[in-house]
């Protein structure tokens, strides 16, 4: 009688599981990020949790409404059993002055494919200290540009730890340029790293 | 109805409902007499109508869950796939599951259904030539790349195809595409009906 019941409680709860898959798979789902790729803007040292991010698929898959800047994660193009957390640096069309795994100095990104990049304490341009960090992020320096039919959600929000609750894309404003954050900064190296496609302005993305 | 009343039955019934236990007894029962739809108050009613469209949608959201990581019938229409696969258009199930269970199952020969790496909306359905480290000629054909040339597929990506080489814009035009693409593989064609087949890999070795 018991377990009768506890079937029953349990079918109730069952059976409501497709909506619940099918939001988190189409909308909005929640995850913990793990790994040190994304340092400082995710996981940064001085934070004793890992970080707990909503993440939107819907912005990926419906509406496409994703851009230069936006932190996405993607599954791995070398194994597709992992998903990485990385930024779009460019889009397709965009020349990328790349960094140093990668075998040319500069990249066009090619027709549905991004440039990925990971770690975020990035060197300004022409300054790239020897035994940089650089080569603990998985990226589209070492691996090239990759399809956007790998990317599965953009990041919306941190919502742990508390103290870092929000949004997390900074965006530099090149006309106040004396008071710079280190975020703005290196927004605005990595903008100085990618050519922008013409293409794209006419297109409005 | 006096044919009524002489039956024991009825005499029976009769007495029980004119008795005061009758009427006690069915106020305490646990399941309470049916009232028609119509005497429901109206809150009870919308509440009711609310979970009927919220079952609905639930079981749209499963039917769409199964064709998204099971299964489902699918229109293909192209030049690319000529002889396996009609110009006009034909309906294949396609079998979305097996891959993502077991993806070692993944053969030369297989006939993948990939999402395209240069338009992220598009499925294409592609012949599977080279799996992670084969050495693939890049194009035997000699149409775009000399037929001399050969590049080994890299860690995690595999070289698909058309069978229709001379229209197929396939891993000749953008190179090794990442496992992650794949979406599953076409399991039979079932329309036209006197065309159907159950596709099998058919691919042989040489020694």
């Amino acid at each position: 009688m018991n377990n009768f019941w506890l079937c029953r409680k349990l079918w109730s709860y069952l059976y409501w599981t497709p909506a619940i898959v099918f939001l988190s798979d189409h909308f909005f789902h929640v995850k913990t990020i793990t790994g040190r790729s994304m340092q400082p803007t995710l996981n940064p040292d001085s934070s004793q949790w890992r970080d707990v991010a909503l993440f939107s698929k819907f912005a990926v898959r419906e509406a496409q409404e994703y851009g230069r800047g936006d932190i996405v994660t993607i599954r791995s193009p070398e194994n597709p059993k992992y998903v990485l957390i990385k930024r779009i640096i460019a889009m397709e069309g965009d020349i990328v002055k790349t960094l140093p795994p990668y075998p040319d100095l500069e990249a066009t990104v090619p027709q549905g494919h991004v440039w990925i990049e990971g770690q975020e304490s990035m060197p300004l341009i022409g300054k790239c200290p020897p035994g940089d960090e650089h080569f603990l992020s998985d990226d589209s320096n070492r691996f090239g540009p990759v399809s956007k039919g790998l990317i599965e959600s953009k990041l919306l929000m941190i919502i742990w730890p508390p103290q870092r609750f929000g949004s997390v894309n900074v965006k530099a404003n090149p006309t106040k340029g004396l008071s710079l954050n280190d975020e703005q900064r290196r927004e605005l190296s990595r903008h100085a790293r990618v050519q922008i496609s013409a293409s794209s302005f006419s297109s409005g993305q | 109805m006096p044919w009524l009343r002489t039956s024991r039955l009825w005499m029976s019934l009769h007495t029980a409902r004119c008795s005061k236990d009758f009427f006690v007894a069915r106020s305490y029962s646990r399941q309470p007499f049916k009232t028609a739809p119509g005497s429901l108050s109206p809150l009870k009613y919308t509440k009711r109508i609310a979970i009927g469209t919220l079952k609905v949608i639930n079981f749209l959201f499963a039917v769409h869950l199964f064709t998204t990581y099971v299964g489902r019938v699918s229109f293909m229409a192209g030049p690319s796939m000529l002889p396996t696969l009609a110009v006009g258009g034909e309906l294949v199930i396609e079998d979305l599951i097996t891959y993502r269970l077991f993806p070692s199952k993944m053969a030369r020969g297989d006939l993948l259904i990939v999402k395209s790496p240069i338009e992220p909306k598009k499925m294409v359905c592609k012949r599977l030539i080279g799996l992670p480290g084969d050495i693939v000629c890049v194009d035997p054909t000699g149409q775009i790349f000399p037929s001399t040339e050969h590049i080994v597929v890299p860690k995690g990506h595999i070289w698909i195809s058309g069978d229709n080489a001379a229209a197929s814009r396939d891993s000749r035009m953008y190179g090794p595409v990442p496992i992650g693409l794949v979406k599953g593989r076409a399991f039979a064609r079932i329309w036209p009906l006197k065309s159907f087949k159950i596709f099998t890999n058919q691919i042989t070795y040489i020694k």
